[in-house]
């Protein structure tokens, strides 16, 4: 079994967290869907791993889930962002920024610039 | 917060044991149906639509194994799996559990007993403030190094020139007897100086301490103590202030203590404490004599002084005075100081050290048996641990669940072992009684309990880490294809070599219990110079308030009255009661060697009345007994015993000789010179005296100054039923006297043979246990190995081998087993046999006699436990033995 990186599980969960606070409360495989459309392959291969970062994020009470039905009427598990789970986010992105920032601009020094 | 938030979610699933397997599940087959709806609806058949979502899904069983490690807390989980799958294999298994548990609650059980009485004795500190930093200061002749006690003219200097100490305070027990409260009572004291309650850093329950001004003369002032307080005054508050009569002297009462204070340790029945005013008497030299040593001497070390700058200080001191007068202090030279607790303990430590040291051999001993015996299981659960790890169980896996097994096992055994500690520490305390300081105090506490589960959980790890190891070997095919039956021959090597080491610390231990029975039996067969049965013994005093002109007179109608009761054969009296711990010793001069002041030899001393002898059946060797006759104003006289008579006076007669012992009758022109009137057999004052002392005795009648003399009475009926009629004859004739120590001479010894007697008895036991446990462990490896050897025995009887034969092959490899174990532990006890050399009386610690005997035990027992096994493998019918496999 290989293990994720914490970097991929951490944007894993970053991105769940972004999905739910546009789209409001999303099944998993809406969240697997939109992750999808908007990353390309990341999750492609292994939707599954999704699953265990939700319950991760619902421990962390980061999002709260409920029973619902879906648009075609059928019992599913909805997810939702709870205001620690938006506080979280917030935070995240913020030293994502931060961190994508830094890096893509030690990856554009050029030597004559140094 | 988040971490926090998580762990609060899995405890909570842990606890309520929430499992969202099922949602996920349900979760999990909605995604799919999502997912292959959508590609049904993108043109795939409904079959590759649903092939195609479950391969995008990636593994279902590694996303429910990722959730259930997220949920719960899997280690805990994992460790509650295997202790449930380890109790269920040990209850399947009840007989080896039962046999572990049982070695294992005998162990732990003995190691926790012994560690309640460590704990107490030598762990606890001093119930005293920065207990640390208290010593005990003592006076030595550098030439012999016994310890003395000191004077006060010497103490008076200690603690004039020192620079070491905060106090430095001096301390001697006296007794009184305390009127006008209810009927007379005898009452312990402590005659200190006035510092001791600032020294210690304690305070009086109520009342105040003593002040620099009640040192001096005339001054009569006491704290109670607590039960003195509650048992003679009612615990009443107004007592402070009141006078109260000791020995018809006035005191008055400053304070009483708390319950709980404790002054000097090893006395814990002082009543009350005074000052050394009571010494400064205007008749008496007792506290200007510096030729009268009997003060012990204990300080507070000024912060930051440590005890060997303190002991060289007083050792300069010491000296010095030794220069400055040489009549008194020659043989008091030199000083030692060493910390309060080991002045407590004495030669007790060594003994406690022991005791926990052999305590400790046998539970190693028993870790070993019980290492075995897995070893053995590990053989046996071969294919169980193989199927195992052929389903995927990984070493570690394996490792930690045989590790639980064996820390469950060792868990059950400590339990009972604990509560069996419960059970045997009062038995041990009888045991002991008075003989080991502090151990009064001791029982099992949260103390002595975290020590057991300690003790508990390390043989857990001791005895289960080897074979876990061992098993996590396994090879899997091959052990899987034959079934789990090879023969692995290391493994035998390793119980052999644990078989070795049992018998080698069995040895150790029945060594030294052996040595410390047969000293037990001399000291109990030992020669007393008198006969010990039907003599009873009692004390009372006779102060000099009342008879201080007139004690002759009393002690000779009291005699008389005393020898006329029914029952008693003969009666008399004694300063120093053999067998009583008492002690005095008394320098003297020989006109015919006359030697310098300062190096006058000293003998043990007592007065006695007439008829002493004659009532403790001792030989008058030659000469005569006192008599009535020996009046204050006859000649002067004594009687020196026969070692005396060896060591002074070698090759003469010593009737008719002339000594002047330096015991003045309190008249004036000192001490006289007394006439040698016989020769008696030596008397042994104690149980645990290694050697004949020389001793003297002089006619109390002589010196009626001195009090008070016991008495020993010989009886024609059971010693301890005269008891009520010599307290009725003591009131009769004084009610303010109270009769105290009302014991028959063989009590007296067994009281004084109690240290020795709770050594042997421990040590005995535990080389029992440690024997038994070896000879059990033998039993176990040779009966294992001859089950193992079934089919080889059976090819060699086939092959024509006779049974007598194998007999013997099964035999001499125990022998070779016991040989080597008996070698191992004979060198390491000839190593480590000094530490017993104090607690030995007549036998020498490596004697040869004690040693051989020991090992013969030990060889006998384990051919003994082979000798089964060996008829086994002897019976084996060998085409039975073929056909197994």
């Amino acid at each position: 079994m290989k293990q994720k990186t914490d970097v991929q599980q951490g944007t894993l969960a970053l991105m769940v967290l972004k999905t739910l606070d546009v789209l409001g409360p999303l099944h998993g495989y809406g969240i697997a869907r939109r992750i999808e459309q908007i990353s390309g392959d990341l999750l492609s291969v292994n939707q599954g791993t999704l699953y265990p970062v939700l319950l991760r994020l619902e421990h962390e009470g980061a999002v709260a889930s409920d029973w619902g039905a879906s648009e075609n009427n059928r019992r599913a598990r909805f997810y939702r962002l709870t205001r620690e789970g938006r506080r979280q986010l917030q935070a995240e992105v913020q030293d994502w920024r931060q961190t994508t920032e830094i890096v893509a601009r030690f990856l554009t020094v050029k030597p004559e610039s140094l | 917060m988040r971490a926090l938030n998580r762990l609060f979610a899995r405890l909570r699933n842990f606890i309520t044991n929430r499992r969202i397997d099922r949602r996920l599940q349900e979760e999990i087959e909605q995604h799919l149906n999502f997912q292959a709806n959508e590609n049904i609806r993108a043109g795939m058949a409904p079959e590759e639509a649903r092939r195609q979502a479950v391969l995008k899904f990636g593994s279902v069983q590694t996303v429910r194994e990722d959730c259930h490690s997220e949920e719960g807390l899997p280690l805990v989980e994992g460790v509650l799996q295997d202790l449930h799958y380890a109790l269920r294999v040990l209850r399947n298994s009840s007989a080896f559990t039962l046999v572990a548990v049982v070695t294992l609650a005998l162990g732990i059980g003995a190691n926790t007993t012994v560690f309640s009485v460590v704990d107490a004795v030598l762990l606890r500190p001093l119930p005293y403030m920065h207990p640390e930093r208290l010593v005990e200061a003592e006076s030595f002749f550098d030439r012999n190094s016994s310890p003395s006690n000191l004077s006060y003219p010497d103490f008076f200097d200690w603690r004039a020139q020192n620079h070491s100490f905060e106090h430095l305070v001096s301390y001697h027990d006296n007794s009184y007897t305390l009127t006008g409260v209810g009927r007379a009572v005898y009452v312990g004291a402590q005659v200190v100086s006035w510092d001791l309650l600032p020294m210690l850093g304690l305070h009086p329950a109520i009342g105040r301490g003593f002040t620099p001004g009640e040192e001096k003369r005339g001054t009569r002032v006491v704290l109670l103590s607590h039960a003195l307080w509650q048992s003679q005054f009612g615990a009443d508050k107004t007592v402070l202030g009141q006078t109260i009569q000791l020995s018809g002297e006035t005191f008055t009462v400053i304070g009483v203590m708390p319950a709980n204070f404790r002054f000097p340790i090893t006395a814990p029945k002082t009543d009350l404490w005074t000052t050394l005013a009571v010494d400064d008497t205007p008749t008496g030299d007792g506290i200007t004599n510096r030729g009268m040593h009997y003060l012990n001497a204990m300080g507070r070390l000024k912060p930051g002084l440590t005890v060997e700058q303190a002991d060289q200080e007083m050792k300069a001191i010491t000296a010095r005075l030794a220069k400055q007068y040489p009549d008194t202090n020659t043989t008091h030279n030199s000083a030692r100081v060493e910390s309060e607790l080991d002045a407590v303990l004495g030669d007790t430590k060594t003994l406690i050290v022991v005791i926990l040291c052999a305590v400790a051999l046998v539970l190693l001993i028993a870790c070993g048996n019980i290492a075995n015996l897995l070893l053995a299981r590990v053989s046996d659960r071969r294919r169980e641990i193989a199927m195992r790890s052929a389903l995927g169980a990984s070493r570690v896996r394996i490792i930690r669940q045989l590790l639980i097994e064996s820390l469950a096992l060792s868990v059950v055994g400590g339990v009972t072992g604990c509560a069996l500690a419960f059970l045997c520490t009062p038995m041990v305390l009888r045991l002991i009684g008075d003989s080991v300081p502090r151990a009064a105090d001791a029982g099992v506490n949260l103390q002595v309990l975290g020590f057991g589960l300690t003790v508990t959980l390390i043989s857990g790890l001791l005895f289960g880490v080897v074979p876990a190891l061992k098993a996590s070997k396994t090879d899997v095919v091959p052990t899987l294809k034959t079934g789990g039956v090879s023969n692995i021959s290391g493994r035998d090597r390793m119980r052999s070599t644990v078989i070795v080491g049992q018998v080698a610390l069995g040895i150790v231990l029945s060594a030294g219990a052996g040595l410390l029975i047969s000293s037990f039996a001399k000291l109990m067969h030992q020669g007393l110079g008198f006969q010990p049965e039907h003599l009873l013994t009692f004390r009372f005093e006779t102060p000099d308030y009342r008879y201080k002109t007139t004690r002759e007179q009393f002690y000779r109608e009291y005699f008389e009255r005393l020898r006329a009761l029914p029952g008693v054969q003969s009666a008399s009296g004694t300063l120093v009661l053999p067998m009583s711990n008492d002690n005095a010793d008394v320098t003297f001069e020989n006109p015919e060697h006359p030697v310098p002041a300062g190096q006058r030899p000293s003998a043990d001393i007592s007065l006695i009345s007439p008829g002493y002898f004659n009532t403790m059946l001792v030989p008058i060797l030659k000469g005569r007994d006192f008599t009535d006759a020996d009046a204050p104003d006859a000649l002067q006289v004594m009687i020196i015993n026969q070692a005396f008579a060896e060591k002074y006076f070698p090759g003469e007669d010593p009737i008719g000789k002339k000594l002047k012992p330096g015991a003045g009758g309190g008249r004036p022109g000192g001490p006289p010179m007394r006439e040698v009137v016989g020769v008696v057999g030596n008397i042994r004052h104690s149980m645990t005296q290694r050697h004949e002392r020389p001793g003297y005795f002089l006619p109390a009648s002589q010196l009626p100054s001195w009090c008070c003399m016991a008495s020993v009475v010989r009886t024609s009926v059971d010693p301890i039923s005269l008891e009520p009629s010599v307290r009725q004859l003591v009131t009769s004739i004084d009610k303010d006297i109270p009769v105290t120590d009302v014991r028959t001479m063989p009590e007296l010894m067994s009281l004084q043979l109690s240290q020795p007697r709770f050594a042997m008895v421990l040590l005995g036991a535990f080389a029992g246990l440690a024997l038994l446990l070896t000879v059990v462990g033998l039993y176990g490896v040779m009966m294992y190995s001859v089950s193992r050897r079934t089919r080889e025995i059976g090819v060699r009887l086939a092959l024509g081998a006779q049974r007598a034969t194998v007999l013997r092959m099964v035999l001499r490899d125990a022998s070779l087993l016991l040989a080597s174990g008996i070698v191992i532990g004979l060198v390491a006890w000839l190593g480590f046999a000094s530490v017993l050399k104090t607690m030995l009386y007549g036998t020498a610690e490596r004697d040869p006699l004690v040693l051989a005997a020991v090992c013969v035990v030990v060889a006998m027992t384990g051919l003994l436990a082979a000798w089964l096994p060996a008829l086994r493998a002897a019976a084996v019918e060998p085409m039975q033995a073929l056909r197994v496999d």
